[in-house]
C-alpha cells in the first residue's frame, strides 16, 4: 500500500536555523507525533519509538531512521522503517529541501511511505488522511521549534 | 480484576473481568450463553446483536464493564424454557429464514427491534433497509425478509415479545 | 406424497437449537483446562525471515507456549499438500511447492503464519503475540496472475519457473483452429473472473484435545469433511495414525467450499495441544479469515467464439490464467481444470472447444474450490460470449441460445463430459413466461422515464455435479474416491438413527435425509435422526461440497435401506412363518401375500434383536445395513436465470428489479430447502458480479480485508426471487437427483453482466460492477457515440 504526499511550507528563521533544527534529534522528537523515543546511535542514523493510529489500528512502532544525501544546508533524505508488531509495518522516506525565500525559507517535502499488514487491511482508506494530519502536525510544531 | 453486575435473561449476574472484556465475551466466556454470535471484528455483521434495556445493540461494540446494571436479553432469553417459542422465532423456522444458523440469532434479536421501531406491518422495503446491519450469507434474505413480516404481524396477535426491560 | 414424505415442505429439523441459540458451534465448544492459540503472521506479501526472537513473548503473563516453524520441522510434522494431480500439456506433473503449516525460511503471503502463542486467555494470547519479534528482510512480490508469468517477475518457489504450476490443456486445437478459420463470425472477449472472499459468517476455528493415557487426538474444527481432514493430517502431515485421530465438525456456520480444506491451524492446534498436554483452542478473527481462508476464482481469460452465417456456433477457443496464490490449496489445481474446462461447452451442442489454462503462484492466499468452482467461471466465460454474439449478429439473445442448445441426450461434449439428460428449451421458456419477457418493452420504457436505463440478461448455465464415477476421477488424477457411504441403524424400538458420510453446514440434511427415510420405511419423520460430521461415529465418508449430497449421499442411504428391507422381510418371514418371497413390504407393514397376516415395522425390528423367532444359524441378529455408493456418472443440473436490471444513468449505480430462475435439479426432496438453496446462490453470485473483490496491491497487500472494504450483499441489495422448477430426472443415481447447492453462483454473475451491458450498451463492464464501473463503462460509451456521430 504505497503513498505519497508533496507540500511545502513557509519558515521565518533563515535556512542555517532551519539545517539545525532539521538535525537536532530533540527537535525532530518533539515535533514527530505520537513520538516517544528517537536516540542518535550515528550522525546519521535513530533509534526511534512511535504510537500512531490509523482508523481502527493503533501501533506503536518501533524502528530505525536515517539520513541520506546530506546537502547542507539545502537538504536531506530522511528514511524510516517501523515495525509495529501485530499492525504490521509501516517504511517510508521524505526528500526535504531548503530554499531562501521572503526573508525565511521555504522548506518543501516529498514524502512516500509504504504500509503493511493489519495497518493496510483495515486503515488503507484512511491512511492518507492520516499521513496527512501527521504531516500538518509536524510542520506545525516545527515551525514553532524555528521561531524559537 | 473489577467486577460488573447486570441483568441477563432476567437472572441477576455478575463477574470479575478485564476492562478490554466486550459484553459478547462476557455473554460467551463468562455466563455461557453462545447463542450469540460472533462474526467480524468491525461491527458489521450484526451476529452479536442483543437488546439492552430494551434496544438492539451489537454486544461486541459495548465493554461488559459498561453495562453495570444494565438488562440483557439474548436469544436465549426470547422464549420462557419448555414454553413457546417467541413468535419471531417461529416465524423463521415457518418460512425457512435460516440455514447454518449462524447469523439467525442477530436476525431474529434484531427483527424484533424492527417492530418495535416500525410496528407490525412491515413491507419488503422496509425489512430490507432496516436490515442493514445485519448479513447471513446463506439465504439470500428472501426467506429472512418473509419470516420478519410473518413474525411482526403474529407478534401483533397476542405474541407479545418478552422485554429485557420489564 | 405424505406430509413429511419425499416432495413435501417439511420445516426443519434443525432449526429449533438455531432459533434459540443453543447450536454447538466449534467456538462453543468448551473442554476442561483449555488454552487458547494466537498466530504471528507476516505482515509482508513476501519476505525473509532473518530470525524470530520468542524470549519477551515467553516471559508474558499466561503464556504457556511460543511455537515457530522450526520447532514443526524438528518434530517432523508434514506440509500441507495438494491432493489432486494435474499434468501440464508436455506431461510434467504440476508444481508444488512445499506448504508448511508454520514458515520457515520465507512468507509468501500477507497472513502466512509464522509463529503461534499459546495461553491461558484469547487476550494473553494476542498481547504475547505482539512481543513476538520477527526480523524480516521483506522482498519483491507478485500479486497480479497476469503478471506472474512475466519474465522478469519475482521467482516465488524454487520448484516452479515463471511461477507456472502447470500448463494444461483439454480439447483439439487443430480442429478448433480449423473451425475458426470457416466461420463467418468471431466474437471475442477479454474476461477477468475476479477473485472472491467466502466469508461464511461463522470464521474458522479448530479445537484440538490429546489424551496422553491413550496418545489420542481429539480436533473439533469448522470442516465440510472431517474425515477428509482426518486423513490428510494423518496420512500427509503425519500428526497421529488415523485411528488415532478424531475430527469433529459440530455444527458449522456455512462453508461455501472454504471449509472444505485443511488448513495450516488445525494442524497447529493438534500439534501444539500435544506439546503442552493441554486442549488449544484457536477461533479466527474476521480480519484473519480475510488472509488466511481459501479465495475463490481469480481468472484472468480470453475466449473467442465462432459462429457461421445463421448463428451456430462452430467452434469455442479459450485461454485462461489461474492464480492460486501462494500455496497449492487442497483441491486447487482440479478447480480451473477439470470443474472448468470440463463445462465450457454449456448447454450448447459446439462441435469443438479448445482450453488452455496455465496456473501461477502470486504472493496472496491460496485459491481454491469457493460455490461452484470453475464452473461459475465456464458458465460466465460461455453465457457472456454467446450474449455478445447475439448482440453483434443482430440475433435475439435467447433465439441464439435456441438455435444452439443440445437437444438430444445422452450428449457428448468434446471436453470429456457425457451430458445424459436435460430440456434445455423448456427451462427457458419458462423463465421467460415467469420473467413475463414479453412485457420487458414496456418496462423498459416506463424505467426512461424516471432517467433509469433498464436491461435484461439471461444465463443459461450447466453444472456438473456429484463428481464420480471415482474410477473416472482416479483417471483425471484425483487423490480420492467421490463415492459416498451410510449406514442405517434400526433401533430394537423401532427407530432409526442414520449415520451419513455427508455433512450439513447449512443445507438441511437432518431434514431432507429423514424424509427420505420416513417415507422409504413408512416410519413417522420424528423417529429419525441424522448422524454426522464425527469420524468416530460415522465411518469413512468424503463430505459435502459440489451439490453432491443429494445425488451421492442420499443415493448411499438408498442402498442401505434397500438392504435392510431384505433382511427386515428375512425376520418378517421368520415371525409369520411364511417364505421370504411371499413377504411384501409398504407403508411400514410387512403382509405375507394373499393372506391377511401382516407385522408392524416397530415389531419387526424388536425380532430382529430379540431373536427369538429365528436361530443365529439361520439369520444374523441386527437390524443394521451399510452401504457405499459411488454413482455412474455425473449429474447435470441447469437451468435458465434471467435479470433484470436499472441503472441510474447519472451514477451508474445498478439495482436489480426482477429476478426469474428456473432451474431442472431432478427430483426434488424437499422444496422449501431447494428453493433456499437457490436463493443462497444467486446472492453470492449476485456478490461477485455487483459487489465483490477481494483487492490486492501492486506489493501485495491485501486492501479489502474487512467487512467494512470488501462488500457482501445486505438485504437492500437484492430483491425476492422468482423461482421455477423443471424436472428431468438424472439417470446416474436411484433418485434421479441433480444437485442445487451451487446453481444460483454459477447462473447470476453471467445474468447480472448481460443485464447492465444490455442497459447501457457496452460490453466493457467489468466484476464487480460497482457504480464507479458502470458510470465510467457509460461515459466511455456516450464519447464513442458522440465521436460516430
Amino acid at each position: 500500500m504505497a503513498m505519497t504526499m508533496t507540500g511545502e511550507v513557509q519558515l521565518a528563521a533563515p535556512r542555517e536555523t532551519v539545517w539545525q533544527k532539521l538535525n537536532d534529534p530533540d527537535v525532530l522528537k518533539a515535533c514527530i507525533p505520537g513520538c516517544e523515543e528517537l536516540n542518535k546511535t550515528s550522525d546519521t542514523e535513530f533509534q526511534a519509538v512511535a504510537t500512531t493510529k490509523i482508523g481502527p489500528v493503533k501501533a506503536r512502532f518501533k524502528g530505525r531512521v536515517h539520513l541520506t544525501d546530506l546537502d547542507p544546508p539545502n537538504g536531506y533524505k530522511i528514511s524510516g522503517e517501523g515495525d509495529g508488531g501485530v499492525a504490521g509495518f509501516a517504511k517510508g522516506g521524505a526528500t526535504v529541501a531548503l530554499t531562501d525565500k521572503d526573508g525565511g525559507t521555504l522548506l518543501t517535502y516529498n514524502v512516500e511511505a509504504r504500509i503493511g499488514g493489519k495497518l493496510a487491511q483495515l486503515g488503507q482508506r484512511l491512511v492518507n488522511g492520516a499521513a496527512k494530519k501527521i504531516a500538518d502536525d509536524f510542520f506545525q510544531k516545527f515551525a514553532a521549534e524555528t521561531a524559537k | 480484576m473489577p467486577s460488573v453486575s447486570m441483568t441477563v435473561n432476567g437472572k441477576a449476574v455478575s463477574g470479575n473481568v478485564e476492562e478490554r472484556t466486550l459484553l459478547v465475551q462476557f455473554l460467551r466466556e463468562h455466563l455461557r450463553l453462545t447463542g450469540t454470535h460472533v462474526g467480524c471484528d468491525t461491527s458489521q455483521c450484526g451476529a452479536c446483536v442483543v437488546h439492552v434495556d430494551g434496544k438492539s445493540v451489537k454486544s461486541c461494540t459495548l465493554l461488559a464493564l459498561a453495562l453495570e446494571g444494565a438488562n440483557v436479553l439474548t436469544i436465549e432469553g426470547l422464549a420462557e424454557p419448555n414454553g413457546p417459542l417467541h413468535p419471531m422465532q417461529e416465524a423463521f423456522r415457518q418460512n425457512h429464514g435460516l440455514q447454518c444458523g449462524y447469523c439467525t440469532p442477530g436476525m431474529i434479536m434484531s427483527a424484533i427491534d424492527i417492530v418495535r421501531r416500525k410496528g407490525h406491518e412491515l413491507d419488503e422495503r422496509t425489512i430490507r433497509e432496516e436490515l442493514d446491519g445485519n448479513i447471513c450469507r446463506c439465504t439470500g434474505y428472501h426467506n429472512i425478509v418473509k419470516s420478519i413480516a410473518a413474525g411482526a404481524k403474529a407478534m401483533a396477535q397476542g405474541g407479545a415479545p418478552r422485554q429485557a426491560a420489564e | 406424497m405424505s406430509a413429511t414424505g419425499i416432495g413435501a415442505p417439511v420445516r426443519r429439523k434443525e432449526d429449533l437449537r438455531f432459533i434459540t441459540g443453543k447450536g454447538q458451534y466449534t467456538d462453543d465448544v468448551v473442554r476442561p483446562g483449555e488454552t487458547r492459540a494466537v498466530f504471528v503472521r507476516s505482515p509482508h506479501a513476501r519476505a525473509r525471515i532473518k530470525s524470530i526472537d520468542v524470549s519477551a513473548a515467553m516471559s508474558m503473563p499466561g503464556v504457556i507456549a511460543v511455537l515457530t516453524g522450526a520447532e514443526l520441522a524438528n518434530d517432523k510434522i508434514g506440509n500441507l499438500i495438494c491432493g489432486w494431480m494435474i499434468h501440464s500439456k508436455d506431461g510434467s506433473p504440476m508444481k508444488m511447492a512445499p506448504h508448511p503449516a508454520l514458515a520457515t525460511g520465507t512468507v509468501n503471503h500477507v497472513g502466512d503464519a509464522v509463529a503461534v502463542v499459546v495461553a491461558e486467555t484469547k487476550g494473553q494470547a494476542r498481547d504475547a503475540a505482539d512481543q513476538v519479534k520477527v526480523d524480516y528482510e521483506p522482498l519483491p512480490a507478485v500479486a497480479d496472475p497476469a503478471k506472474a508469468q512475466e519474465h522478469g517477475a519475482q521467482q516465488i518457489h524454487e520448484v516452479a519457473p515463471n511461477n507456472t504450476i502447470y500448463q494444461w490443456h483439454l480439447g483439439d486445437a487443430k480442429a478448433t483452429d480449423a473451425a475458426f478459420a470457416s466461420a463467418k463470425h468471431v466474437t471475442r472477449l477479454d474476461i477477468v473472473n475476479n477473485r472472491l472472499v467466502p466469508n461464511a459468517i461463522e470464521p474458522r476455528a479448530a479445537l484440538a484435545e490429546y489424551d496422553a493415557g491413550a496418545d489420542h487426538l481429539t480436533l473439533w474444527n469448522t470442516s465440510q469433511n472431517p474425515h477428509v481432514a482426518r486423513l490428510v493430517i494423518a496420512a500427509f502431515v503425519g500428526m497421529a495414525p488415523e485411528h488415532k485421530l478424531r475430527v469433529i465438525a459440530p455444527d458449522v456456520g456455512g462453508g461455501f467450499g472454504s471449509k472444505i480444506f485443511i488448513y495450516p491451524e488445525e494442524v497447529i492446534c493438534l500439534w501444539a495441544a500435544r506439546k503442552v498436554g493441554r486442549p488449544v483452542k484457536w477461533t479466527a478473527e474476521r480480519s484473519e479469515s480475510f488472509l488466511t481462508d481459501a479465495h475463490g476464482r481469480d481468472h484472468v481469460t480470453h475466449a473467442e467464439l465462432a459462429l457461421d452465417g445463421e448463428g451456430k456456433i462452430l467452434a469455442l477457443r479459450v485461454k485462461t490464467i489461474a492464480n492460486l496464490g501462494a500455496y497449492m490449496s487442497t483441491f486447487s489445481s482440479s478447480i480451473p481444470t477439470y470443474l472448468y474446462g470440463t463445462l465450457l461447452s454449456g448447454q450448447y451442442n459446439i462441435p469443438q472447444i479448445y482450453c488452455e489454462v496455465d496456473a501461477v503462484y502470486t504472493n496472496t492466499v491460496p485459491v481454491d474450490a469457493y460455490r461452484g468452482a470453475g464452473r461459475p467461471e465456464a458458465t460466465f466465460v460461455v453465457e457472456r460470449l454467446v450474449e455478445v454474439a447475439a448482440r453483434e449478429m443482430g440475433i435475439d439473445p435467447p433465439e441464439l441460445r435456441k438455435r444452439n442448445f443440445i437437444k438430444s441426450f445422452p450428449h457428448q461434449t468434446p471436453v470429456i463430459m457425457n451430458y445424459d439428460a436435460g430440456d434445455y428449451q423448456a427451462s427457458l421458456r419458462k423463465a421467460m413466461e415467469l420473467a413475463d419477457v414479453k412485457g420487458f418493452g414496456r418496462r423498459k420504457r416506463e424505467a426512461a422515464r424516471h432517467g433509469k436505463l433498464r436491461g435484461i440478461g439471461y444465463s443459461t448455465y450447466i453444472e456438473a455435479c456429484g463428481i464420480a464415477p471415482s474410477q473416472a476421477v482416479g483417471s483425471l488424477g484425483a487423490g480420492v474416491g467421490l463415492w459416498e457411504s451410510a449406514e442405517v441403524r434400526v433401533n430394537p424400538t423401532g427407530t432409526v438413527e442414520v449415520l451419513t458420510g455427508s455433512h450439513a453446514h447449512g443445507q438441511g440434511h437432518e431434514t431432507t435425509f429423514a424424509q427420505l427415510v420416513s417415507e422409504r420405511l413408512g416410519i413417522p419423520f420424528e423417529n429419525v435422526s441424522i448422524v454426522h460430521g464425527d469420524t468416530d461415529k460415522v465411518q469413512f465418508g468424503m463430505g459435502t461440497y459440489g451439490s453432491r449430497s443429494g445425488a451421492v449421499g442420499m443415493s448411499a442411504i438408498v442402498k442401505a435401506l434397500d438392504k435392510i428391507e431384505a433382511k427386515a422381510k428375512k425376520v418378517a418371514a421368520h415371525m409369520m412363518e411364511a417364505a421370504e418371497n411371499d413377504i411384501e413390504f409398504k407403508d411400514g407393514k410387512f403382509t405375507v401375500a394373499g393372506t391377511d397376516k401382516s407385522a408392524a415395522w416397530g415389531d419387526v425390528a424388536l425380532n430382529a434383536y430379540i431373536a427369538h423367532k429365528f436361530s443365529g444359524q439361520e439369520l444374523e441378529p441386527g437390524l443394521k445395513e451399510t452401504s457405499f455408493y459411488d454413482p455412474t456418472n455425473f449429474t447435470f443440473p441447469a437451468g435458465c436465470h434471467i435479470c433484470e436490471v436499472e441503472v441510474d444513468a447519472d451514477t451508474g449505480n445498478t439495482e436489480i428489479v426482477n429476478w426469474t430462475a428456473v432451474d431442472d435439479f431432478g427430483t426434488v426432496i424437499n422444496p422449501m430447502i431447494v428453493e433456499g438453496q437457490v436463493h443462497g446462490g444467486i446472492a453470492q453470485g449476485v456478490g461477485q458480479a455487483l459487489l465483490e473483490g477481494a483487492v490486492y496491491d501492486k506489493d501485495g497487500q491485501l486492501v479489502s480485508g474487512s467487512f467494512m472494504d470488501y462488500s457482501m450483499p445486505r438485504a437492500h441489495n437484492l430483491p425476492s426471487f422468482t423461482i421455477g422448477l423443471t424436472e428431468t430426472k438424472s439417470p446416474s443415481n436411484p433418485l434421479g437427483i441433480k444437485g442445487c447447492g451451487e446453481a444460483g453462483a454459477i447462473a447470476a454473475p453471467a445474468a447480472v453482466i448481460n443485464a447492465i451491458t444490455d442497459a447501457i450498451g457496452s460490453e466493457q463492464v467489468l466484476m464487480p460492477a460497482t457504480a464507479s464501473t458502470v458510470w465510467a463503462a457509460l461515459e466511455r460509451a456516450n464519447v464513442a457515440r458522440q465521436a460516430a456521430e
